[in-house]
């Protein structure tokens, strides 16, 4: 067969294939009431225990509430899957079909993506129901949403990638990266209020440009810009998804190397 | 004709352990070839490579011709494979089970569900086909595992030990199938630790041993090979523990061991062993209610090849 046709073929069998995983993982773990009242109450108490006292209108806490849902829930959920996929040996089921690893990475971030573009939506029906937030630009909110759930959903799955079958090893990680985010890109303290040092620390944040977009979708008001905030926010989604696979080959054999050398040791 | 698989020089390192070394055999087309070991020896090891799972230290193989690290993805192609442990989607349905790894391996809608709906006839699970899986038997699991490694109509099905810990029930139908698969000229690699079903079952058997290939040929052949192991086996109307330690006076008789309510005598002069038997029976008041005489079996040869490092752990503890 000739070449360039097979690989035509092997692609759009490896769409087809991510698609199923993103399915599949959609059907199995994240339409459970559990992980949507996460996805949803945890952002929001979180937002809440910061955000409550404040002398802001409650109307621009909404950029940063929907920032942060994204953040917390297209993040989380590859780090859960990944692991507790591996550990019941499913994952070796997706690696042993005839599709590239690609693929296989992609599915798992569909599924991460969709699934917190959806909690996303949440908080911004409530600032449209409850504080009369208004969308100014339709465009730059649908690029906020997607651009910062996909980058955030390979960040999940860039962590998810390290060879181990404990969700809580990965969310130990994750949250040491997460937990600072919050703080240096915006959602509390405007980057301009922030020290000098603090505000070169919120330019390599991911969520300072998603929190900037959804900020100028609902406000107008920018630091970047949008174009340089989707620029920026699909630069760090493909980072991400090179240190993913970059990992995954690293570790690829990690975890069964390691009970290996246990039972042969 | 190109062999389904052809394994050259394949070694596994896992640090300083040499899981596999330097492995070569060939599977022919249509074969059901057993890979036997005792634990660690390097069988699943060596199935994680030659499904591309694991990445050799050293050599390669071939599947249907086509490289397992070069030409990965054409190679998966022919392959179905059935792990040791059952990796099924609890969540999931029988049903969505096999569509699902259907879509993995792109078969076309039609036909996905033309196979689930043979293949969960086939194992006896149609009329649960709606059921979560995680209300499954460990059987009805295994079986469901096995179909979807079917799903794709694989040319080359890897089956790690099938029938392990299994009921009667399933044993028997993955059994059935696995030869019914035979027949329709699909190539099985087979580990298992039952000696006896890879007697039955298989075309050719390997034994591999820390790591290397002991012995490889069909087991009639590698019976052959240990001819001076034939015994005799004697079952008499009342026992006592005292018998065994007995038994291993009898001129000739190499080693006994008890095997339910027999006794199993080797030996390389059968007559010899039965003419002894015959006058302890009457010296002690016994009286053999069954008594055969039996060639080397598989086991024996499997004993026989791994039999030193038996002894040498058994010295260990």
């Amino acid at each position: 067969m000739n070449k360039s046709k097979f690989s035509l073929m092997q692609l759009r069998a490896d769409l087809k294939a991510s698609w199923a995983i993103a399915k599949k993982d959609v059907r199995i773990y994240y339409i459970k009431p559990g992980t949507l009242m996460f996805g949803i109450l945890f952002p929001l108490f979180m937002f809440l225990s910061f955000a409550v006292g404040k002398n802001a209108p409650a109307a621009t806490l909404i950029p940063g509430l929907i920032s942060i849902t994204i953040l917390f829930s297209s993040s989380s959920i590859g780090p859960m899957v990944i692991p507790t996929e591996r550990r019941v040996k499913t994952f070796e089921r997706l690696q042993s079909a005839p599709i590239s690893f690609y693929s296989i990475i992609l599915g798992k971030t569909l599924g991460g993506f969709l699934f917190s573009l959806f909690i996303g939506v949440i908080p911004l029906l409530i600032g449209i129901v409850w504080f009369e937030t208004q969308i100014t630009s339709p465009i730059a909110l649908i690029a906020g949403l997607t651009l910062a759930s996909y980058c955030f959903a390979t960040l999940g799955i860039m962590f998810a990638s390290f060879p181990t079958e404990n969700p809580g090893d990965i969310m130990m990680l994750l949250n040491f990266v997460r937990l600072p985010l919050i703080f240096i890109s915006g959602l509390y303290i405007p980057i301009e209020s922030l020290p000098e040092w603090g505000q070169v620390v919120a330019a390599f944040s991911p969520l300072t440009y998603a929190n900037d977009l959804v900020r100028y979708a609902l406000e107008v008001k920018t630091l970047y810009g949008p174009v340089l905030d989707s620029i920026v926010l699909l630069f760090f989604t493909g980072v991400f998804l090179l240190l993913s696979m970059r990992i995954q080959r690293k570790f690829r054999e990690g975890v069964s190397m390691r009970k290996r050398r246990v039972k042969q040791g | 004709m190109v062999n389904a698989i052809e394994a050259i020089g394949l070694a596994k390192n896992y640090g300083d352990v040499l899981a596999v070394n330097h492995i070569n055999f060939e599977v022919k087309k249509g074969e059901i070839f057993g890979f036997l070991g005792p634990n660690g020896a390097g069988k699943t090891t060596t199935i994680r490579m030659l499904t591309s799972l694991t990445k050799p230290s050293d050599g390669t193989a071939k599947i249907f011709g086509h490289d397992i690290q070069r030409e990965t993805l054409v190679a998966k192609r022919y392959m179905g494979i059935v792990p040791e442990i059952s990796n099924i989607y609890d969540d999931l349905s029988a049903w969505d089970n096999l569509i699902f790894t259907g879509e993995l391996y792109q078969v076309n809608k039609p036909e996905r569900e033309r196979r689930a709906k043979e293949l969960l006839d086939m194992f006896g699970l149609y009329d649960r086909r709606n059921e979560k899986a995680k209300g499954f038997s460990k059987g009805m699991k295994r079986r469901l595992t096995i179909s979807m490694g079917l799903i794709n109509n694989p040319q080359l099905l890897f089956l790690d030990e099938p029938t392990s810990g299994l009921d009667v029930q399933s044993a028997l139908i993955i059994k059935d199938v696995v030869r019914d698969l035979n027949q329709k000229s699909v190539t099985i690699f087979l580990t298992t630790h039952n000696i006896e079903e890879a007697n039955v079952t298989c075309d050719r058997v390997a034994i591999i041993h820390k790591g290397k290939i002991a012995a490889i040929d069909t087991p009639e052949k590698l019976k052959k090979t240990i001819q001076s192991v034939q015994s005799v086996e004697v079952a008499f109307d009342k026992t006592s523990p005292k018998i065994l330690k007995e038994l291993e006076k009898i001129l000739h008789v190499n080693e006994v061991r008890k095997e339910g309510d027999k006794f199993r005598l080797y030996t390389h002069d059968p007559a010899s062993v039965l003419e002894g038997l015959w006058e302890y029976a009457q010296e002690n008041n016994l009286k053999p209610i069954s008594l055969s005489t039996l060639g080397p079996s598989l086991e024996d040869v499997f004993v026989r090849l791994t039999e030193l490092d038996v002894k040498t752990e058994k010295g260990e503890f």
